[in-house]
Order: structure tokens, then sequence, then C-alpha cells
């Protein structure tokens, strides 16, 4: 995608054809054309922050060659006034401000651009400044005794990288233990498994395991307060240390010795090249440019170092809405029967103190229906209820079918399938009218076997034999004798009959009850947003910031970059670019500008 | 029918195919170049990619729902996902090193699939009513994907560990400060002015011999690669992870039970953050940063496959053992 640029072209000055009439008289920085709005507002800010005269150059091209041609946009600014120091400023301390700098003079036009590299004459004066005039600040050592020299002594010692490290590892070695030790389950089981005489790895008995809260870790005190102190870390680290590197990494300087370029990690020095060839290549890579006079900067990736303070502002959203979570909204489970209903407000019990009543608890559920899906195999395919909210004048202001992966919502509560049972069965017996019989639960869980009981003849109760009824699931039901005989199996609402024991049974129908779990949660909204940020951060935070320094010494090119994350990749990316500058070779004897010839440097 | 046959063909041919890529990138570390092997070990890699794909879509059909719902299904595609970052790593940045470690893992997690699983758990079932979501998808193959990744590095992790082990002096992996100038050893031609004009770098402050400094440059990529690789797997899990809470809150209701799956799923996550912030440190890049990649390897098995041994859990349900 290029968009060509809506910038004017400045005195018809193209990079591709400089000619020498306009080298000589050209100001390329004295122009008083301004930034148009069309630049980003970060740039801005750079520009701004940084107080100088800049170059921007910027290109969508991805091209290669030096042979594109670019316009060219100036900016100036006059510098700001007042310290810039790299230190957050602190109120204590005593700050030494730069004293008013004088504005930006040009004096002599530059022919660092010409292309005649033999006479660079390297006349701009223009009053630099650099970090390197700012004074740091120093907070004198007897302020620390106060209650704000022990506060920022507390923040430092928490936004240490091996206490955060410690603390990771401290919650994973907590949450492992939960998993090997089961959870929640009543002191008894405990007293059978970690018994006295028979410890698990030789020392852990029931002692160990209550004593240490292992049964429910994840709410025990020093589980939540070990979350709590990572949250405190991450706040301390935010504040007292990623804020200011950003600040930092924003700053940047253009290098002004060759000697400081040699020292970064990926250098090179290019014999015979110009300085805005490199910035055009590198514009055609992505990276944002500044150029002055001999020296450019150029950065790509700048976001990988804001990400992360995303990432843990992210993560404090998470554990916020999870407190809110923990301790405030409601919750609830219930069985119901097809055909009956319940109160909200029975159903629903609070969580903790930040629990809110509302007023939608004083509606009451209706289930119309409850039944199963099931596959030609005789699996479930899908449970579904039927559900309708009455208010309290017997009207039913909502209802919905639900199953197991799509909830009803209705004004903050939340009602789930979770769970089944079955209720009753219905069924005629000798022509009778027809009458439930409620089966009870004789196996819960994945395989459900549910039975009910059938009497017959007068000895009475206790010596009731009857006819009994096994069901499974909502599909068929068994019938065993008096002797407990199996008799055989009936589909209700076949109308087909069964004999058994003289007795003529018709099954009309199973009713079902439906397993609902209900929740009113205030803290899923910043939990929802903490994901949807924790997400997107840790992607950005994969990008790496690169930087580029560039002088032009004479007629060579002395190129340095280094960049954060990514090295190798760098290496091989900022090779690619510096094997397409073009070499410069000229006729020297004559200065014929007109002949010169360009030759690629590729190896 | 034919999708059974046209099955067993694919993921027969594949295993095939990675078991000869196998053989053939771990005998380029022993003898010199060949270049036919070479050309048959990139383009061989690309063809058994191609089917095990085929295989997943051919599944997805026979089936109707996204092959991921059981141990056999997420097994291919965990080997079809390692396979898959062979070749975008291979289009990124060439080297000789990644496929001895991509290639076996392509391999040995198919062969766990398809021969170390009972074939009544590998047939396609349909799916039980809490796996009939959208949600499906995304966060099973996030995270079957993120696990290959950072088993990817975690490997890597464990290459450099064994590779500078017997060190005996201590070299600093992680800067280059009195280095030579690195580009004139990638370029294969040097720039003759830039050692003129500054000095040789024979000069330097370390003089290596090529046998240790091809050793340490190996070192320092597999250092580098690694961190790379798991800084990518990093929001892979942290996208797979929170799209199953989202998953969960939609499904039953909260967001975060403490089921054993997502506690290992958490610990994993807390270990390669606990990686990724070693990094930041300079004294720890390179060895301790590599033990804590090399104890992640460990914990992603656990996560993935030890699991599901418990038998307790909201996990349990499909990808028993």
């Amino acid at each position: 995608m290029a968009t060509p640029l809506q910038f004017r072209p400045l005195l018809g000055h193209h990079f591709s054809s400089p000619s020498p009439l306009s080298r000589k008289n050209t100001h390329l920085f004295s122009s008083s054309r301004y930034a148009t709005l069309t630049h980003k507002l970060v740039d801005m800010a750079f520009l701004c922050s940084s107080g100088q005269c800049c170059l921007v150059v910027k290109a969508s091209a991805k091209s290669g060659s030096a042979g594109q041609s670019q316009s060219v946009k100036t900016v100036r600014h006059q510098p700001n006034h007042g310290a810039q120091t790299l230190n957050p400023v602190k109120k204590n301390s005593t700050l030494t401000t730069l004293p008013k700098a004088p504005p930006l003079v040009e004096t002599t036009t530059t022919t660092a651009l010409s292309p005649d590299l033999l006479e660079t004459v390297k006349n701009v004066e223009v009053i630099s400044r650099s970090e390197k005039n700012a004074v740091v600040p120093r907070v004198s050592v007897a302020g620390n005794y106060t209650v704000k020299g022990l506060f920022r002594q507390l923040v430092r010692q928490l936004a240490s990288l091996p206490l955060a490290i410690a603390e990771l590892f401290a919650i994973a070695g907590l949450s492992a233990i939960g998993t090997i030790i089961p959870q929640g389950e009543s002191p008894e089981y405990y007293f059978q498994n970690y018994s006295d005489g028979k410890p698990v790895l030789g020392f852990l008995t029931w002692q160990w395991v209550l004593g240490l809260s292992f049964d429910h870790i994840y709410t025990a005190p020093y589980f939540l307060g070990l979350l709590l102190l990572l949250a405190f870390s991450l706040v301390a680290c935010t504040s007292s240390r990623q804020l200011p590197m950003v600040k930092v990494a924003r700053r940047w300087s253009f290098l002004k010795s060759e000697k400081a370029i040699l020292q970064m990690d990926v250098t090179d020095t290019l014999p015979c090249a110009r300085v805005e060839d490199i910035g055009t290549l590198l514009s055609a890579q992505g990276y944002e440019v500044f150029a002055r006079g001999p020296s450019l900067y150029a950065f790509k990736g700048l976001a990988g170092r804001l990400a992360p303070i995303g990432v843990h502002a992210a993560l404090l959203l998470i554990m916020a809405g999870g407190t809110l979570s923990a301790i405030g909204g409601y919750h609830g489970t219930v069985m119901v029967p097809q055909g009956l209903d319940f109160q909200l407000s029975d159903a629903l019990r609070p969580m903790g103190i930040l629990s809110m009543p509302a007023d939608v608890l004083n509606n009451s559920v209706h289930v119309d229906k409850f039944y199963i899906d099931y596959r030609p195999t005789g699996e479930v395919g899908q449970f579904h209820s039927d559900l309708s909210i009455v208010n309290l004048d017997n009207q039913t202001v909502f209802s919905n079918s639900i199953s197991v992966n799509s909830p009803l919502k209705y004004k903050g509560v939340t009602i789930y399938q979770s769970d089944w049972a079955i209720s009753a069965v219905q069924v005629r017996v000798d022509g009778s009218e027809p009458y439930n019989l409620v089966m009870a639960p004789l196996q819960k869980g994945d395989n459900k076997l549910y039975g009910t009981f059938l009497p017959l003849g007068e000895d009475g109760v206790t010596k009731a034999k009857g006819i009994s009824i096994l069901a499974r699931d909502l599909q068929s039901v068994v019938l065993y004798d008096q002797e407990g005989q199996f008799v055989g199996v009936r589909r209700p609402g076949s109308r087909k009959p069964i004999q058994v024991n003289n007795v003529s049974i018709v099954v009309d129908d199973i009713i079902g009850s439906t397993g609902l779990e209900l929740k009113m949660d205030p803290g899923v909204a910043p939990v929802y947003a903490g994901f949807g940020g924790l997400m997107l951060t840790t992607v950005i935070s994969y990008l790496s910031h690169s930087q580029v320094w560039a002088l032009q010494e004479g007629t060579s090119l002395v190129v340095g970059g280094k960049s954060n994350r990514a090295r190798f990749e760098f290496e091989k990316e900022l090779n690619e670019i510096l094997d397409c500058v073009p070499e410069i070779r000229t006729k020297k004897q004559r200065g014929d500008f007109s002949s010169t010839e360009t030759a690629t440097q590729k190896q | 029918m034919i999708f059974i046959i046209l099955e067993r063909i694919l993921a027969h041919t594949s295993f095939f195919l990675l078991f000869l890529i196998t053989l053939i990138f771990w005998g380029k570390t022993i003898y010199t170049r060949n270049e036919k092997l070479d050309h048959f070990g990139k383009k061989g890699m690309v063809i058994a990619y191609s089917c095990v794909t085929g295989f997943l879509l051919n599944r997805w059909i026979y089936s109707g729902h996204l092959p991921l719902s059981n141990l056999y299904e997420s097994s291919m595609f965990l080997s079809w996902s390692f396979s898959l970052i062979h070749i975008i790593l291979e289009v990124r940045s060439p080297n000789f090193w990644l496929g001895t470690i991509t290639a076996p893992s392509a391999m040995l997690t198919h062969a766990f699939a398809t021969l170390g699983i009972p074939k009544e758990m590998q047939q396609s079932a349909v799916l039980v009513p809490a796996l009939q979501s959208n949600w499906l998808m995304m966060h099973v193959s996030m995270m079957m994907l993120s696990y290959a990744t950072l088993l990817l590095g975690s490997l890597l992790a464990i290459a450099f560990l064994c590779i500078s082990f017997e060190r005996n002096t201590d070299f600093p992996v992680y800067y280059y400060d009195t280095k030579p100038s690195i580009f004139s050893f990638l370029r294969r031609d040097l720039h003759s002015s830039n050692r003129e004009k500054k000095g040789s770098f024979l000069q330097k402050k370390f003089c290596l011999l090529s046998i240790d400094y091809r050793r340490w440059r190996l070192t320092q990529q597999l250092d580098h690669w690694s961190y790379r690789i798991i800084g990518l797997g990093f929001p892979l899990l942290t996208i797979g992870i929170l799209s199953g809470a989202v998953w969960a809150n939609e499904a039953w209701g909260s967001y975060w039970s403490w089921d054993p799956k997502e506690t290992w799923a958490l610990i994993t996550w807390l270990i390669f953050a606990i990686y990724l912030h070693t990094r930041m440190n300079r004294g720890w890049q390179g060895r301790k940063s590599a033990i804590v990649a090399s104890l992640g390897f460990l914990i992603i098995w656990i996560c993935y496959l030890g699991v599901n041994s418990l038998g307790r859990g909201l996990h349990s349900y499909g990808w028993l053992i």
C-alpha cells in the first residue's frame, strides 16, 4: 500500500536528483513551512520533547532503492525552556534549572547533502540541547527516615525483580500443591487418606493438610496475601521502573561522534555513502527517521516498550475484578422439576460483603419444560430448558430457552444449564387416571440411576412387595417384578402396556428436573476488560525497539544500531539495508556533477 | 468410507516423511553438506506439513467439528503446529539447527498420536454438550499452538544448556562489548576498509579459535532464538488461557474454578513469565534463564498429559487416557 504523500516538496528539491543550483542556496531548514496535521500526534510529541529542529522524512513505499523520490516536510520548533531530567523529579530535591536557551540559529548553508562528497562543509551551528547538560537531582540521604523516605524505600523494595520472581515461583508452587491434594473435601476424607499410620510422602498427615489449609489452599489467607503482595509489586514496578524507562526510551539524541556510534551492538562504516540514502531505506522498512545535517536517528517498535505497562495494568484490573467477583454478587444452584418454579431471592445467596441486593431478585423463575435431545446412538445431544421469568404480579416478563453453552441473561442475573435429574414417572395402572410416582436417586454423577416403587397388595408398608421402575435417562424405563426379575423396557408415551405381576402398566411420561446455576457477578465487566487488555498488550510486547544512528564523516557513513529484544533479526535487517545503500562514485577532477555514477554496494 | 481410507493414507505418509526428515536433519549435523539431501529435507517438511493439514481437514469434514476434541486429535494438531512453526521460521531466518529440533518433535507427537493411543480413543466421536461451542475452536487451537511454540523454545534452551555445559571459561553470551564487527562475519567478503580504519578485529580483547567461536555463536543463537520463540508463545498461551476463562464463564458461570488443568496452565504461564523477566537482568541471561525454560518444558508436559491422568476436574471427560 503506497499512498502518495500529501506534502508539497520543498522548492522542488528531491533526493533523487540533487542539482547544484538548488543545493548551494537552499536552506533546507530555513523554510517556514510547518508540519501538516497528517503527522501523527506521537511524532509531534517526539519532536517537541526534544526541542530540536528536525527534518522528518516519511515514506510508505517499501522499496529498497534510493531512487525513490521522496517529498520532504520540515518542522521547526522553538526549543522549550526548563530543565529536562532523566529521573522523575522528586519534590524534596533541589533542582537546578538550566539557563534559558537561546533560540536556534542557522548560520550557514549545509552542504552535507551534496553528492560531491569531497567538499562537504559542515557549517551548521545549532545550539543543541542534549541530555548531557541536564543535571540529575540527587535526593539527600537524610531524607530517608521521614515517612515519605520510608515509603519510597518500600516502593523500591517492592519493585525489585528478584522479589517478583520469588513471588511468582511461590504462587506457582502453592497452586501445584492444590492440584495434588484434593480440594474442598470433608475432613473425614483427609483423615482416611492422609492418616497417621500411612502418611503420604512419609510425613504428610491430615494434621499437615488441615493445619496448613491445604484443603482449601486457593482461599487460604497466605495465598491471598501472596496475590496481594504481587499486586503491590506490580504497582510499584510500574510506577518506579516502567514509567521512567518509557520517558527515557522516548527521548533520544543524535550521536555526534563516530566513537559513540561504534559502541553500538551492530555497527558498520560505509566508505562512500550518503546519510539520506540510508534514511530513505530505513523509512521504507518502517522506521521513523529523523535527520539533521550529517546525523541521523531512526527507531521502530517503540510500542514494544510501552506495552509491558499495559500488561501490568491489565493484570491489576483482572485481580481487582476477581476480588469483586469473590466478595460481591450472588450465586446459587437449584434443581427444579419441570413445571415448578422458584424465587430468585431464595436461590441466590450473597457471596460476601460487597453484595448489593437488586430489584431483580423479587422475580421468580418458572420452568416451563425440560427436555434432552438424544442422538440416534442414544448419547446425549443437548440439554434444553424453557424458562420464563415471572414478576410479583404473576406476569411473564421474559422467557427464553437455555442449553448448556447458552445461558439466560436478565438484568444482571445469568442462569446456566448445568445439571439434570429425573423427578417423577407418570403411569397409568390398570386403566386408572395418570399419576406421578416420584423417583429417587440411586446413583448420581455421570451415570445417573433413578428408581421408584409401585407397591402391590395390602400387606402394609413394611411387608409391601411391588414393582420397581428404574430409569437412567429420559428415553426409557425398565420394569422389574415383585421378585426382582427383569420384565421389560418401555418408552414413555408409547402407550404400550406392560404386564407385570398381573398388573397392566402404561408409562405416559418421565418428568425431568433441570439443574440450574444462577449468578449475579459485578466483577465480570472489569475482568473481561482486563482479559482483552492482557491479550492485546502481551502480543504488542513481542515487538522489539530498534534504534539506528548514522553519521556522515566526510565521504564515509558510520552506522550503528541496537535492538532491545530481537538482536539477531535486527542484525540481519540492518545488514540487508546496508547492502542496499548506493555507493557514490564521482569523477573528482572535473567536479562534474552531471556525470555521477551510482552503483549499489551489493555483495 | 473414502474419508477413513484417506485419513489412513495421510497419516501413514506424513509419519513416514517426518521420520525420513528427522533422519536427514540429524544426519546434517554429522556429515558435511549434501545439497540434495538438504533440499529434500526442506521440501519434505513442506510436504509433511501439507499431509498433516490434509489429515486434519479430512477429519474436520468427516466429523463436522474442528478436530480438537480428544487426545488423538489434539496430538495430531500439536504435530501439525510443530511443522508449521518450522516452515515459518525457515522462511524468516534459515539456519541449520532448527530442523534437528522441530522435525523429531513433530514426528514424536505424531507417533504418540497414532501409535501410543488405543484405537478406540482415536475414533472421532460426537461432541458432548459442554463442548458444543464456538469457543472450542479458539481456546483449544490457541493452547495447542502455544504448547508447540513454548515446547520448541524450551527445547532450544535445553540444547543451549547441553552445548554450553562443559565450558570452562564463562563466555559472556549476552553482550558484545569487545567484539569483532559482527557484520564482517556475516558477510562472506570482508570490508577491508573497515578493518583498516578501526583496527583489525584481531587486535580486540579476545581472539577466538574458529571452533570455539562457532560454538559460542551457536549458543548465542540458541539463546536468542529460544527467547524470541518463547516470547512469541507467551502471548499465544495468554490468549488461550483467557479465552478458556471466557468460555468457562459462558458455559458454567465461573471464569476460574481452580480446576487442575486450569491451574497447571496458570503455572505454565507463571514459569514463562518468570523466564521473560529473568531475561531483563543482564546477569541472568544465558544459563540461568535457560534453566527456567527447561523447567518450563517439564511443566508443559504435566499440563498437557499429566493432569488428564488425575481423572478429576472439568477437563477429564474427553481426554482421559
